[in-house]
């Protein structure tokens, strides 16, 4: 899979920087370096094949090509290449997964996925339950 | 050469025992554990609540095919429902068609827009399985008793 084109008025964290806190902005953002804490925005995220991030996300659109950790909620889609390596909780209403990525962790994946109060693993548990999954393979 | 000479390379669903079997395959018996597999590919359009829905192929439920059941398969797509962790070798990919409820461990996923997935997910090289639980033993003691005898 090709990498993620970005915005061409993108920020970029460069791959020597560390940044620590929370982060807002408008448009397109590229991490290339280490990132912990928490992003909001109504763009998109790139976080590139050399970044570290650590944390919550909350934007339109987060493609990831690097390492993240983390729960991540897009009102729009998450994308993982390849290279991606990403641990942790996803709420959105598209997901694409190239082959060769990894992902570990609760997903939620629905067009009506952003609606109503944040799932929780309880929730989650709910839900499954009344699908009618059989039980104590959860 | 004959098409019953060309032969595949599978693994058991339950052990993860490698078994070769021809291409024309449809079920084998697994040497690791002694129990049946189905290896032919396989389109589910009906309602199918089982304990268990392994195969080792390419596994298709149709808009109106629901499984309720664990599966493993080789890979699967997904265009009805399915409730129940799924484990699949290869990809498992949920069309705009699709709903998913359960837990999915595969090599790589693809959710189209408008699937539905609610579940843990874990892509990447798999894991070595869990072996799936024993067949329960007869509860009739007369029914143990002549197993016994037989054996």
């Amino acid at each position: 899979m090709p990498s993620i084109p970005g915005s061409t008025s993108e920020t970029v964290l460069g791959a020597d920087a560390t940044f620590k806190g929370e982060l807002s902005y408008e448009g397109a953002m590229r991490i290339e370096g280490k990132f912990d804490g928490k992003i909001s925005s109504k763009g998109k995220l790139i976080v590139g094949k050399s970044a570290h991030v650590t944390g919550e996300v909350a934007v339109a659109h987060a493609g990831v090509e690097g390492q993240f950790k983390g729960n991540v909620v897009a009102s729009e889609r998450v994308e993982l290449t390849a290279s991606a390596q990403l641990t942790g909780d996803i709420r959105s209403p598209r997901l694409v997964v190239a082959e060769g990525a990894t992902l570990v962790g609760n997903v939620i994946i629905s067009p009506d996925a952003l609606k109503g109060e944040p799932r929780g693993a309880s929730e989650r548990e709910q839900i499954l339950a009344a699908s009618g999954a059989p039980a104590g393979r959860r | 050469m004959s098409k019953a000479g060309e032969r595949r390379s599978l693994l058991c669903p339950r052990c993860d025992r490698p078994i070769e079997v021809s291409k024309l395959t449809k079920s084998t018996l697994c040497s690791g554990c002694h129990r049946t597999m189905r290896t032919e590919d396989e389109t589910v359009s009906d309602y199918q609540a089982r304990a268990e829905y392994f195969n080792e192929a390419r596994v298709e439920v149709a808009k109106k095919g629901v499984i309720i059941s664990e599966v493993r398969v080789r890979s699967l797509v997904v265009k009805g429902e399915v409730k129940g962790p799924i484990r699949a070798r290869e990809e498992v990919r949920i069309h705009k068609t699709g709903k998913v409820y359960g837990n999915v461990v595969a090599r790589s996923i693809a959710v189209e827009e408008g699937a539905v997935l609610v579940g843990r997910v874990e892509v990447g090289p798999l894991r070595k399985v869990e072996p799936a639980p024993a067949p329960a033993a007869p509860a009739h003691p007369a029914a143990r008793s002549s197993h016994a005898q037989a054996v």
